[in-house]
């Protein structure tokens, strides 16, 4: 037996009942004694009572049930099914979110398929940006050298100016296209590690050197305080990428005259590096970003205006990625104090809050990690 | 260094290819300049040169092929130094040249012209010596 009854149905059932008692009992009023309309008058409001009770009951028990297979289903468990026991407005909703979920599903699977399309689409790009980009980049670097050369005939003075000037934007431009490269290589992991025992100290000679005619030109002060650290097993070139581009920001955001402070030292169980400045520091407000990819500081974009971004975002993706970490402090503590001292307890000069950075290496190194393409921002 | 020495620099891209022979030939080197891999085989198997500089893709034949070729010659090409240019830093071209005895892979970006002629005048000279 199906008995289907609309919930509509059934109310529109209660009211026509109610009404035809409220015939009736004008009609008993007028013919019947008082006592009459009473009892019948108590009857239909009985009847209207359990009527509305026993829907309301169904009802409610109803919705539980469904409230609670659509949070199971809400939970994650998208194949799951609402059952339907009626045909009224609550099986016509069960029936409806069903379709809802078929139809959410075949969404997911398309948007996985996107996700898939995406990153072939990336990696298309790294392969167009490394060969389309570099071409003419290296086409303009190579006929520049051979300018500035005297091959192709003299150069006055003021030519000579106007090339460097060409081969220094052009320069900005590749390291541009690589750091682009690496944030892409690192976005899709495809990006390899292939560890080597390394000394920390070299790498970090390294990394420096090209920095050193910046360093000597704006006076920068440069202190090293390296503890003896063991050789550990790191991707040498990796290493190398991050601290050129925490070294980098320091030379660039610390005033002539400032200082640098370079040291290294064995932890229990990992190495410790710091890179201090006292240069312009990073604005508290702002901190919470600076490891986002493509973002600056307000300040440092007044200071100078070449800056892709991207050089911390690099940084951390390679020292979380080989188990290490890296934060910063700033106004920095280390040259700081320092400062204090020197100007005997004097008030801390706002526009030198100074940064240090912190990377710790833990002396296990990094693992090895087989991808199918290599960082090489900052290369040289 | 000997000027007489003979340079195959195989590169399609035009551009590239006129900077590198002006760059090694206003030295006083003499170069075969070739367009593409096919045209690179020919001038190597012919003139059989002291230094060989390869790019990596480029139509007809890459430069990966045109390696494997050079290094079946026994008498030659097994023993001839070969520069690897690209601007792509592929590690599986990196390692695939490695077996072939090619262990310079440079990615054209990061080279002076300079530093190119330096590191070719090297090559050559670390041949001479072992000849």
């Amino acid at each position: 037996m199906n008995f289907i009854f609309k919930l509509s149905d059934k109310i529109l059932l209660t009211i026509f009942l109610f009404a035809t008692g409220l015939i009736f009992s004008v009609v008993f009023f007028v013919g019947g004694s008082v006592q009459q309309i009473l009892i019948l008058g108590e009857l239909i409001y009985i009847f209207v009572f359990l009527t509305t009770f026993v829907i309301s009951r169904s009802l409610s028990k109803r919705l539980r049930e469904l409230t609670f297979e659509v949070e199971e289903m809400a939970a994650g468990n998208l194949s799951k099914r609402l059952r339907i026991t009626s045909k009224d407005e609550i099986g016509q909703l069960a029936n409806a979110l069903n379709e809802l979920l078929v139809r959410l599903q075949t969404g997911i699977a398309q948007d996985v398929f996107k996700h898939r399309e995406i990153a072939q689409a990336k990696t298309d790009f790294v392969a167009i940006a490394s060969h389309q980009l570099r071409t003419p980049l290296s086409i303009v670097k190579w006929y520049v050298d051979y300018l500035v050369s005297g091959d192709a005939g003299e150069v006055n003075a003021e030519q000579l100016k106007y090339l460097k000037e060409v081969y220094r934007s052009n320069e900005r431009l590749i390291d541009l296209v690589n750091a682009l490269l690496d944030v892409s290589r690192i976005d899709l992991g495809t990006f390899s590690i292939e560890p080597e025992p390394t000394d920390i100290i070299e790498r970090i000679t390294s990394a420096l050197k090209k920095f050193l005619p910046d360093i000597k030109r704006k006076h920068i002060n440069l202190e090293k305080e390296y503890d003896i650290v063991p050789v550990i097993n790191l991707d040498p070139r990796l290493t190398k990428i991050v601290f050129e581009n925490i070294i980098s920001n320091a030379v660039k955001y610390t005033p002539e005259g400032g200082t640098i402070r370079l040291s290294a030292k064995k932890t229990q169980h990992q190495v410790l590096i710091k890179i201090a400045d006292n240069g312009c520091g990073i604005p508290r407000e702002q901190q919470p970003k600076i490891f986002t990819k493509l973002f600056r500081a307000d300040n440092v974009k007044k200071i100078e205006s070449v800056g892709t971004g991207l050089g911390l975002y690099i940084a951390k993706a390679v020292i979380e990625k080989s188990g290490g970490k890296i934060w910063f402090q700033s106004p920095s503590l280390d040259l700081l104090l320092d400062k204090n001292k020197k100007d005997d307890g004097l008030t801390i000069d706002q526009e030198s809050k100074g940064t240090t950075f912190f990377i710790t290496i833990p002396l296990e190194g990094m693992k090895k990690k087989p991808g199918t393409k290599k960082l090489t921002s900052l290369e040289n | 260094m000997d000027k007489n020495k003979r340079i195959l620099i195989v590169e399609d891209e035009t551009a590239m290819l006129s900077a590198l022979s002006d760059k090694f030939s206003g030295i006083g080197y003499t170069v075969f300049p070739a367009g593409d891999g096919e045209e690179g085989l020919k001038i190597a198997m012919k003139e059989k040169p002291d230094l060989v500089l390869l790019d990596v893709i480029m139509p007809k034949m890459d430069g990966i092929t045109l390696l494997k070729k050079i290094r079946e010659d026994v008498k030659w090409g097994d023993s001839v130094p070969i520069i690897m240019l690209t601007n792509l830093s592929d590690p599986e071209n990196v390692s695939e040249a490695a077996k072939y005895k090619v262990y310079d892979f440079l990615v054209k970006t990061d080279w002076r012209l300079d530093d190119v002629v330096k590191l070719a005048e090297e090559k050559m000279r670390a041949l001479d010596k072992k000849n």
